[in-house]
C-alpha cells in the first residue's frame, strides 16, 4: 500500500511539474524576469539595459530587474548569464565588449569558460558610436591634419582612453592601423577620467561616444573631427564621417540582450516580439537618445552575423596589436 | 552679490512642499545606504532614478543628490560602533571612533562626526557657490603628474599612520601594497598573481577586505573576551561631548573642510583619500600624536568633515564642466540626461534654475540630515546594548549582506572571511591593521599615475619637473618623508621622560 502510495506520489510530482514546465512556456512570464549586466552600475550600457527592463516590465506584467554583476571585463557576469536556467527568467546583456573580451582571452591563450554560441540571440537594442575628438584649442582642423601630423612623428602623440583594450581604446588602434600611424596610448581608469585629461590638453586626440562627449563639445572644451561609423549622426550633421575622408573604420559598438542557449523556442520567440515592440516605444527611443545613442534593432540572425564579422575584426585587430608589443620599442 | 540673488532664486525653487518632502527622501534614503556597509552612494542613487521619471529635472537632482551627501553622513555609523566602515570613505572613521566606542564615548563620536559633517558640507557649499566656475578650470589642470604628486605626499603620511613607529607599519604598508597589484594590470593588460581565477582580475576586492580585517576581525577577536556585559542605560551626558572634546574637534573640523573640498575636486576616489589624508594631517599636527588609534575625538572630526566636504567639491567638475569624477555623480549626470539635461561647461550659465537650486537643496538637506542623525545617535548606541550573542551574528550577517550586495559575487564572501581570520591574527600579533588596508587602497592609484605620467612624457622622469604644481608637491613630499625617518629613529620627548623616570626609579 506505501509503495503504490509512493509510486502515485512520484508520478503526480513528475505529471505537475512537466505541466509546469509546459505550462510555464504557454503563459510565460508568470515571475519576475532578471537581466544580467556584467558591468559597474552607472555606464551606458547598463543605463540602456535599465530603460529596456522598464520598458519591458509594462509589456510582459511582471517586474524586469537588472541585476549587476561585473569583474574581468564582463566575463564573469556574461558567465553567469550562459550557465543560468535556460528558461527565459534571466536574461543576459550582449554587447561588442564581450565579444571583444573573448577574442582577448583566446588570443592570450586562454580559452574562455563560455562562447557566444552558448547563448541564443534575442535581438539588439542600440548602437553606439565612437568619434574622435580633440581638445577645443588643437591645431589639428580636421582628420586629415591630425593624421599627416601623427605620420610624421611616430609615437609622438598621446591619446587617452577609458581603459585598455575596452569601448574608447579600439576605435582609436583601428584608425591608426587604416592610416599607417602609431601614438602613444594612455590608460585611464574610465572613459570620464579620460575625458578630463583631453579637455585639459594632457593628451592629443581619443575616440569617445556621444553621451559623454557631446555637453564638452557644446562646451567648446572639445572638437569632434570625424564619426567612425557608416553614416554621419543626427546630432551633428556637419561632421564628416571618417569613410568620406577616405578611411574605412566603422566600429559602432551594439548593445542587445541574450538567453541561454537550450532556452525553449516558444520564450524565446515571445522575447523576440517583445524586444521589437520595446525598440519601437517612445519612451525608450527619447531616454536613449537622450544619452546620445541610437536605437537600432537587428533581428537574431542579423545580430549573428554582425557578431561574427566582429569577432574576426577583434581576433585580426588583437593579433596585429600583440605583435606591435612584441616588437622591441626604440 | 549676483550670488546672493541667484541663491535667493535657488530658495524659491527649494523650498516648495514637494521638493523639501523629496529632499527629505533623498536624505533619509541616503543615511540608510550609508549605514549599511558595503552599499554605497552610486548603488543607492541608481535604484532610486526610476523614481525620478516622473518628475522635472530639478526635483530629481533634488533628490538624488540628497542620497548622494546624506550616504556621508550615514557611514560613519557602523564605523564607530562596529568597526565595521560603512563605505570605503568611513574606514578612517574606524581606527579611533571604534576605540572611542570602547571607551564608552561612542555617542559623543556619533555627534562629533553629525556636526563635522553638517558644518563641512555647508563650507564646501559655500565654496561650490562662489567659486564652481574657475574651480572647475582648475580642476582641469589635474593631469597624472598633478595627481601622482598628491598622492605621494598621502603615501608618505601614510607611513606615520600606525600607532607604533614608522619602521614597525613598513612591513603592513608592504603586504597591503603587494596585495593591491593583484589583478589585470590596466596599463598592459598582464594579469597579476590571479592564478587563473577570474574573480581576480579586477585585484582582491577592497571592501571586503576592509570589512573582514575591520569588522570580523573585530568580532573573532572579542570573543575571546568576556561574553557577559554589564548592561546599564545610556545616560545623556555620555551621548554628548564633553567642552574639551568639542573644543578639540573645531580644529580638525576646519582643516578637514578645506582639505575635503579641495580633494574632493580631484578626479578619482577623492572622498577615501580626503578622510584618509585629514586623518594623517590632524596626526601630524596634534600634540600627542601617539595616542591617535587610541580613541581621540580628532581623528573623527576630520575625516567625517573631509569626507562631506568632498561631497560638494566633487560636485563642481560635474557641474561645472560635465565630467563626473566619481561614480556617483556619474550616476547622478545621467539622471540628468534622462530628463533632458546635459550637464557640460554651458550648465551654470544654461540652467540657473537647476544650478541654484540643487544648491539651496544642499543646504536645506544639511539640515535635515543634522536633525534625523542627532537624535538617532542615541537609538544607536543602545544597538550596542544588545547581548554579544546576538550583537556578533548580527554583524557578521550585515558584513556578508553588504560584501554580496556590491557583485553579487560569492567569492567576495570568502574574501571577506579570509581577511576576517587575517584581520584577527594581526590582532593577535599586535600589528596595526589601519596602514595595511590603506595601503592596499592607495598603492594602485600611485602606480597608476606614476606610470601614466612617464607614458605621457616617453620614459622621462622630467615631466615633473615641468608641472610646477607636481613639482612642488613631490618636493614637501621628500622632506616629510625623511621627517617620518628621524622621527622613527629618534625618540620622542614622553619616551625620554619615561626613560628617564625608569632610571631614576
Amino acid at each position: 500500500m506505501k509503495r503504490a502510495l509512493s509510486f502515485a506520489v512520484w508520478v503526480l510530482t513528475f505529471v505537475l511539474w512537466s505541466v509546469n514546465a509546459w505550462a510555464a512556456s504557454a503563459d510565460y512570464p508568470t515571475k519576475p524576469i532578471t537581466i544580467i549586466v556584467p558591468f559597474t552600475p552607472g555606464g551606458t550600457v547598463d543605463f540602456t539595459m535599465r530603460t529596456y527592463a522598464s520598458t519591458a516590465e509594462k509589456l510582459l506584467k511582471q517586474p524586469v530587474v537588472v541585476v549587476n554583476k561585473p569583474g574581468a571585463t564582463g566575463m564573469i557576469g556574461s558567465l553567469a548569464g550562459a550557465q543560468a536556467a535556460p528558461d527565459g527568467y534571466t536574461l543576459t546583456l550582449g554587447s561588442s565588449a564581450m565579444i571583444s573580451t573573448l577574442e582577448w582571452e583566446m588570443i592570450e591563450g586562454r580559452k574562455p569558460p563560455f562562447s557566444r554560441h552558448d547563448f541564443a540571440i534575442i535581438g539588439s537594442l542600440t548602437m553606439m558610436t565612437p568619434m574622435v575628438v580633440v581638445p577645443h584649442d588643437s591645431p589639428w582642423k580636421t582628420l586629415s591634419d591630425l593624421l599627416r601630423d601623427c605620420k610624421a612623428k611616430p609615437e609622438y602623440y598621446s591619446f587617452g582612453s577609458g581603459g585598455l583594450y575596452g569601448g574608447s581604446h579600439l576605435p582609436a588602434e583601428m584608425l591608426m592601423m587604416a592610416a599607417g600611424i602609431t601614438a602613444r596610448h594612455m590608460p585611464y581608469k574610465g572613459a570620464a577620467i579620460s575625458l578630463t585629461a583631453l579637455a585639459g590638453k594632457h593628451d592629443d586626440f581619443g575616440t569617445h561616444y556621444t553621451a559623454s562627449t557631446i555637453p564638452l563639445v557644446r562646451g567648446k572644451k572639445l572638437r569632434v573631427l570625424a564619426i567612425l561609423s557608416d553614416r554621419r549622426l543626427r546630432s551633428l550633421p556637419d561632421v564628416p564621417t571618417a569613410k568620406e575622408l577616405g578611411f574605412d573604420v566603422s566600429c559602432a559598438q551594439w548593445s542587445g540582450v541574450l538567453v541561454p542557449k537550450d532556452t525553449p523556442a516558444s520564450i524565446v520567440e515571445k522575447l523576440r516580439d517583445i524586444t521589437l515592440k520595446v525598440t519601437k516605444e517612445k519612451t525608450f527611443i527619447d531616454l536613449i537618445e537622450a544619452t546620445g545613442d541610437e536605437v537600432y534593432f537587428m533581428n537574431h540572425e542579423e545580430v549573428a552575423k554582425y557578431w561574427d564579422k566582429e569577432s574576426v575584426m577583434f581576433a585580426t585587430l588583437f593579433g596585429k596589436l600583440i605583435e606591435k608589443e612584441k616588437k622591441p620599442s626604440k | 552679490m549676483d550670488v546672493l540673488t541667484n541663491l535667493y532664486h535657488g530658495f524659491h525653487t527649494a523650498l516648495t512642499l514637494n521638493n523639501i518632502y523629496l529632499c527629505f527622501i533623498g536624505c533619509l534614503w541616503g543615511t540608510i545606504i550609508g549605514v549599511l556597509p558595503g552599499i554605497g552612494p552610486m548603488a543607492g542613487i541608481i535604484l532610486l532614478i526610476p523614481a525620478t521619471y516622473g518628475l522635472d529635472a530639478t526635483s530629481a537632482i533634488i533628490m538624488l543628490a540628497g542620497i548622494y551627501y546624506g550616504a556621508m553622513y550615514g557611514g560613519s555609523t557602523t564605523s564607530i560602533l562596529m568597526n565595521i566602515p560603512g563605505e570605503s570613505a568611513s574606514i578612517v572613521t574606524c581606527f579611533d571612533g571604534y576605540q572611542m566606542t570602547q571607551k564608552g564615548r561612542g555617542g559623543a563620536a556619533l555627534f562629533v562626526a553629525a556636526w563635522g559633517s553638517w558644518i563641512g558640507g555647508i563650507l564646501s557649499l559655500i565654496g561650490l557657490m562662489i567659486l564652481a566656475p574657475s574651480l572647475a578650470n582648475f580642476a582641469m589642470k589635474f593631469g597624472p603628474p598633478e595627481m601622482f604628486a598628491v598622492l605621494l605626499i598621502a603615501f608618505v603620511l601614510l607611513g606615520s599612520l600606525g600607532r607604533d613607529s614608522f619602521f614597525k607599519s613598513m612591513p603592513m604598508i608592504f603586504l597591503g601594497l603587494f596585495l593591491g597589484t593583484v589583478g589585470m594590470d590596466q596599463m598592459t593588460g598582464y594579469l597579476r598573481f590571479t592564478h587563473g581565477i577570474r574573480e581576480l582580475y579586477d585585484g582582491i576586492g577592497f571592501m571586503p577586505v576592509a570589512m573582514g580585517a575591520m569588522g570580523v576581525g573585530e568580532v573573532l577577536s572579542s570573543t575571546e573576551e568576556s561574553l557577559v556585559r554589564i548592561v546599564h542605560r545610556v545616560r545623556l551626558r555620555e551621548l554628548l561631548p564633553t567642552r574639551q572634546e568639542l573644543r578639540a574637534s573645531w580644529g580638525p573640523i576646519f582643516r578637514g573642510s578645506g582639505l575635503g573640498f579641495v580633494i574632493g575636486l580631484l578626479p578619482g576616489s577623492a572622498h577615501v583619500l580626503a578622510s584618509f589624508v585629514s586623518y594623517l594631517v590632524e596626526k601630524r599636527v596634534a600634540k600627542n600624536p601617539e595616542e591617535f588609534g587610541t580613541g581621540r575625538i580628532e581623528g573623527v572630526a576630520g575625516p567625517e568633515t573631509a569626507n562631506n566636504a568632498a561631497s560638494g567639491g566633487a560636485m563642481i567638475p560635474f557641474l561645472g564642466m560635465g565630467i563626473p569624477t566619481s561614480p556617483a555623480t556619474a550616476v547622478m549626470m545621467f539622471a540628468l540626461i534622462i530628463h533632458g539635461i546635459r550637464p557640460g561647461p554651458l550648465f551654470i550659465s544654461e540652467q540657473p534654475r537647476i544650478f541654484w537650486g540643487l544648491i539651496a537643496s544642499m543646504c536645506i538637506g544639511n539640515v535635515i540630515l543634522i536633525i534625523l542623525n542627532l537624535p538617532l545617535v542615541g537609538i544607536f548606541v543602545n544597538l550596542l546594548r544588545i547581548p554579544f550573542r546576538v550583537l556578533f551574528p548580527m554583524i557578521l550577517l550585515i558584513c556578508l549582506v553588504g560584501t554580496y550586495s556590491v557583485n553579487y559575487n560569492t567569492f567576495d564572501l570568502g574574501v571577506l572571511f579570509a581577511f576576517g581570520v587575517l584581520g584577527y591574527v594581526f590582532r593577535k600579533i599586535k600589528f596595526d591593521i589601519a596602514p595595511f588596508v590603506l595601503a592596499m587602497l592607495l598603492g594602485p592609484l600611485v602606480e597608476e599615475a606614476l606610470r601614466l605620467s612617464l607614458m605621457r612624457s616617453g620614459g622621462s622622469f622630467s615631466i615633473f619637473w615641468n608641472h610646477r604644481i607636481a613639482l612642488t608637491l613631490i618636493i614637501s613630499s621628500c622632506l616629510l618623508f625623511l621627517w617620518n625617518i628621524y622621527r622613527g629613529i629618534r625618540p620622542s620627548k614622553a619616551t625620554w621622560e619615561r626613560a628617564l623616570q625608569e632610571g631614576e626609579g
